[in-house]
């Protein structure tokens, strides 16, 4: 019920809108980008070869090179990875991982108040004599998670369109199918963090220190991931990485089941560790 | 199930180093309309926040209802809340943010129930008004009405007038007078004469602590002392002191005798005639008689 009426509200708000606005407009950008560098180094590799008088076979055999360059890149070098993802434009996918990159930001921006914003003015009074405050909580949560699985369809949707009219040669049926496991994967890798920033909401009553220490979180999450990949292998540092849920969405395209469900379930545990939190901090606090 | 609709034991709250309420002991007797006293700062707002389950207490416990009520969710229903300082959410309309909040409480009548919540405040024009649109009179109104959807068996109110202009505050004092009896309405407001037309019992609170609790004429000492104001003649003290009953009398200015009395053993009405009679016989001119004391009299002799 809280869920509805919450889901009802953002969606009226407009912010969730505007938002949705901005990061398409960001996913356009970078897909702009993304496909004119790729079309200027085509064009540039074609150039080298003409010079060197190189037939189109070569022509068409660099190209693959550095497409299976760039894959094997995306996909940590994982063969079954690269294979099941060798159908995909590498536009999308580089698309895909840049604004999975800049989801967590987005997810912060569009619910840092959904408690903190409750609990400054205390409004929040309003529902705890009618609700119990994990209901509240869970409300909140799920209205959040809502309102992002169906941005993220819309897009996953705008991008695999635009690779659609780019690239004749990718089949209706794989990009449903592809459309599916990426929506998947980012639902899965999302949820988390919208767990985390229902923590983060949920820790203060101002929203702007909500938000700002959303972004610490962030930041110092890929710190870590960061950090645990760059140190040698006998570094301690290095078990960092595993603290850090951007370490696992890797495999969430892997076409493994095994492999899938594995990121799945760290991520799934990292949003019921935030979730767990984040309700003992309501539990426990005045209001 | 006991008589008690709220019952505090020795709680305190402290806020850091402020001790917001100190040590606080009272009941609140189900049907009665009770009154928390006391001025600004006084601890008002955070014991009825502790009541409401909005914050723990940091020593003693609390029964509302028979629960405690920092159980989660063990108010749902029971308890119908105006929270002092609470600011309605945006972006609602008013009606809309009503059965909302009537459909979570499990009314089953929601919008029947917020109408009449809203019509009984006297807002039924702000139905379709957004919440952050309200003046501060008509967002305390809105306020008012959702604690009272549903009829719950206990209603806190958290100065429910401050704020409204003498006709709204009237028509809220009646809501409150037409709850007497069947539920149980706890009310803290800063003017006392309101507060003394309203209430059946009270607690006096200052800085935190418990001046005096009781009922109001336990309070206003109804039964155990009255006043005579006199037009003209002399007052011979000794001779009124003497007279069967009273235990103490003297001259509040120039003009206004008063008596106190052993309530337990003398009924108020014969010791008032006497006294009357007697002053009646030594030629003294009498322009009135009260009875007890103003409830503002006692406050401001506590605190
Ligand atoms: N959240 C809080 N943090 C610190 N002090 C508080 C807080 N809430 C109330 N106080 C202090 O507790 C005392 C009692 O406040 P309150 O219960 O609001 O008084 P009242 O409602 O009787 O005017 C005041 O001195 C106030 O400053
Ligand atoms: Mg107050």
């Amino acid at each position: 019920m809280i869920w509805a009426a919450e889901l009802r509200r953002a969606v009226r708000s407009g912010r969730a809108i505007v938002l949705l606005g901005l990061y398409s407009m960001f996913s356009a950008l970078v897909l702009l980008v993304v496909g004119f560098v790729t079309r200027e180094l085509q064009a540039q590799v074609n150039a080298k070869l003409a010079e060197s008088g190189g037939d189109s076979e070569m022509a068409t055999q660099a190209a693959e090179q550095m497409r299976q360059g760039v894959l094997g890149f995306l996909a940590s070098n994982d063969a079954a990875m690269m294979e099941a993802l060798a159908k995909v434009p590498i536009v999308v996918l580089i698309v895909f991982k840049i604004t999975l990159f800049f989801l967590p930001a987005y997810i912060a921006l569009m619910g840092f108040d959904q408690v903190s914003g409750e609990v400054g003015p205390r409004s929040m009074r309003y529902l705890t004599v009618r609700a119990r405050r994990s209901s509240v909580l869970l409300g909140k949560f799920l209205s959040q998670a809502t309102l992002l699985v169906g941005l993220v369809l819309v897009i996953d949707l705008a991008i695999f369109v635009y690779a659609r009219i780019l690239n004749d040669d990718f089949a209706f049926a794989t990009l449903v199918l592809n459309l599916l496991k990426f929506w998947s994967a980012t639902i899965v890798f999302s949820l988390a963090y919208v767990a985390l920033t229902t923590l983060c909401s949920s820790l203060f009553r101002s929203p702007a220190v909500s938000l700002v220490f959303n972004f610490i979180l962030l930041f110092v999450f890929w710190l870590m991931d960061s950090v645990g990949r760059a140190v040698s292998e006998e570094n301690l540092l290095r078990f960092l990485r595993f603290l850090s849920p951007s370490y696992y969405s890797a495999n969430l395209l892997h076409p493994k089941l095994a492999e899938f469900a594995v990121s799945g379930a760290a991520y799934a545990a990292f949003a019921a560790v935030f979730l767990f939190g984040a309700y003992g901090v309501l539990r426990a606090r005045d209001l | 199930m006991s008589d008690l609709a709220i019952q505090l034991t020795n709680v305190s709250k402290h806020f850091g180093p402020k001790v917001a309420v100190n040590k606080v002991n009272f009941q609140v007797q189900k049907g009665d309309v009770f009154g928390l006293i006391g001025p600004n700062g006084a601890g008002k707002t955070t014991t009825f926040s502790m009541m409401c389950g909005y914050l723990f207490p940091s020593e003693g416990s609390l029964q509302v209802m028979g629960v405690s009520p920092s159980t989660p969710g063990a108010l749902k229903g029971r308890v119908g809340a105006l929270p002092q300082d609470a600011v309605l959410p945006p972006g609602w309309e008013v009606g809309a943010l009503l059965m909302y909040w009537a459909r979570l409480s499990d009314l089953t009548q929601p919008e029947h129930e917020a109408r009449g919540a809203l019509e009984k405040v006297g807002l039924m024009e702000a139905w379709k008004v957004q919440t952050q649109a309200l003046s501060h009179g008509m967002a305390k109104r809105a306020a008012m009405a959702q604690a009272l959807m549903g009829r719950p068996p206990l209603v806190l109110l958290d100065e429910p007038t401050a704020g409204l202009d003498p006709r709204i505050a009237a028509q809220v004092r009646q809501v409150i007078k037409d709850m007497k009896g069947t539920q149980t309405v706890v009310v803290s407001s800063h003017n006392l004469q309101e507060l003394e037309e309203l209430c059946d019992a009270a607690a006096i609170l200052d800085k935190g602590s418990l001046a005096q609790a009781g009922t109001m004429s336990e309070l206003t000492g109804q039964g155990a002392e009255f006043r005579v104001q006199i037009a003209r003649g002399d007052v011979i003290i000794p001779e009124i002191t003497s007279l069967t009953g009273v235990t103490d009398a003297r001259m509040e200015g120039p003009d206004v005798l008063r008596v106190r009395f052993d309530g337990q053993a003398h009924k108020a009405e014969e010791v008032i005639s006497r006294t009357v009679g007697h002053l009646l016989q030594h030629q003294v001119l009498i322009l009135g008689v009260s009875r007890g004391r103003r409830l503002e009299d006692r406050v401001l002799q506590l605190l």
